[in-house]
């Protein structure tokens, strides 16, 4: 048995993870995600301002 | 073994990320706040040589009010910049790469290079069709909840052209070669270019008003060249860890670590 096809590798998580670490890796890695591109708040805006400029993120 | 592949994701993102922080560090920071300047010194009808770094805070946004010191939306900006890469490098060469790999064209270090480009393709240029990188002082017409949703849209569209035409590249490579295959795996790229241009229109940057033309362009350019920067860097760190982890690198994971890891009984 490989894990070669795409196919393979998500049969592969699914026999290994448990549901609780999926969801703490997704909630993380949403949560960064959100904070660094979409969080809004003045003030955590103008902070991360320079940053959204230099990535290219959409901003104002 | 998705575990190692997270690793290996996290390990090259902050490798890249630390290069972008201190591309903002050194450049971004200084040459937005130049910007930010020179938009408001226009407006008080001065020449933007005269602008101190520390009054930037209090130019070009209407939302800003000036109540941070620039050394702390500096560092702050310096430290998204690190996570920016970790973020990339844990969604991209970490869960997609996971899932991905047996589709990515090339194998070994070209792979994490090919996914490299692709993922820049995804997380950058996608958006960029419909929201270019801004100068300072640029306010878009869309208000910025739907602004947010469309960005991510334009994100998820890029992800869906980039693996359908990974999987086409790998269907079609083995019966008809190389370049039919490589056609194909372009084609969905070039249809969501097409149809973001009739949509949209062809990207331009926006020069606001008291900003050279010159200095805008050379800031979307700094913007394009510090996100293809980033996405090299990483995809150059994650050949490296990548070859490092594991000895059949080649053929993705080892039939020895998977008979290990899988529960008995399960197909």
């Amino acid at each position: 048995m490989t894990a070669n096809t795409v196919h393979d590798r998500l049969r592969l998580a699914r026999a290994t993870l448990t549901p609780t670490q999926v969801l703490s890796v997704l909630l993380a890695v949403a949560a960064l995600g959100f904070v660094l591109v979409l969080f809004q708040d003045p003030t955590a805006h103008e902070a991360m301002h320079n940053f959204r400029h230099a990535a290219g993120v959409v901003c104002h | 073994m998705i575990a190692a592949y997270v690793a290996n994701g996290v390990k090259s993102g902050l490798v890249a990320g630390l290069v972008f922080g201190l591309l903002v560090a050194l450049v971004a920071n200084p040459l937005v706040a130049f910007a930010e300047g020179g938009a408001q010194v226009e407006h008080a009808g001065e020449a933007g040589d005269h602008q101190h770094a520390g009054d930037h805070q209090h130019a070009g946004h209407s939302h800003a009010e000036g109540a941070l010191p620039a050394s702390l939306t500096d560092g702050v900006s310096v430290l998204s910049g690190v996570l920016w890469g970790v973020f990339l490098g844990v969604v991209a060469f970490g869960l997609a790469f996971y899932v991905l790999e047996p589709i990515v064209p090339g194998s070994g270090a070209v792979r994490s290079y090919a996914f490299g480009a692709a993922g820049f393709l995804t997380a950058s240029v996608a958006p960029w069709l419909a929201f270019p990188p801004a100068p300072p002082g640029v306010e878009r017409a869309l208000d910025p909840n739907a602004a947010a949703l469309l960005y991510v849209g334009l994100v998820a569209a890029g992800a869906l052209a980039s693996v359908s035409g990974m999987y086409a590249y790998d269907r079609i490579r083995e019966r008809y070669g190389r370049p039919v295959a490589a056609a194909a795996g372009a084609l969905p790229w070039a249809l969501l270019v097409a149809v973001a241009v009739a949509l949209v229109g062809v990207p331009s940057v926006a020069v606001p008003a008291g900003l050279p033309a010159d200095l805008a362009h050379g800031l979307a350019g700094l913007v394009v060249f510090g996100q293809a920067l980033t996405w090299l860097v990483m995809a150059g760190a994650h050949a490296r860890f990548h070859a490092r982890s594991g000895p059949n690198r080649n053929a993705g994971p080892t039939d020895s670590r998977l008979a290990e890891e899988t529960p008995a009984g399960s197909p």
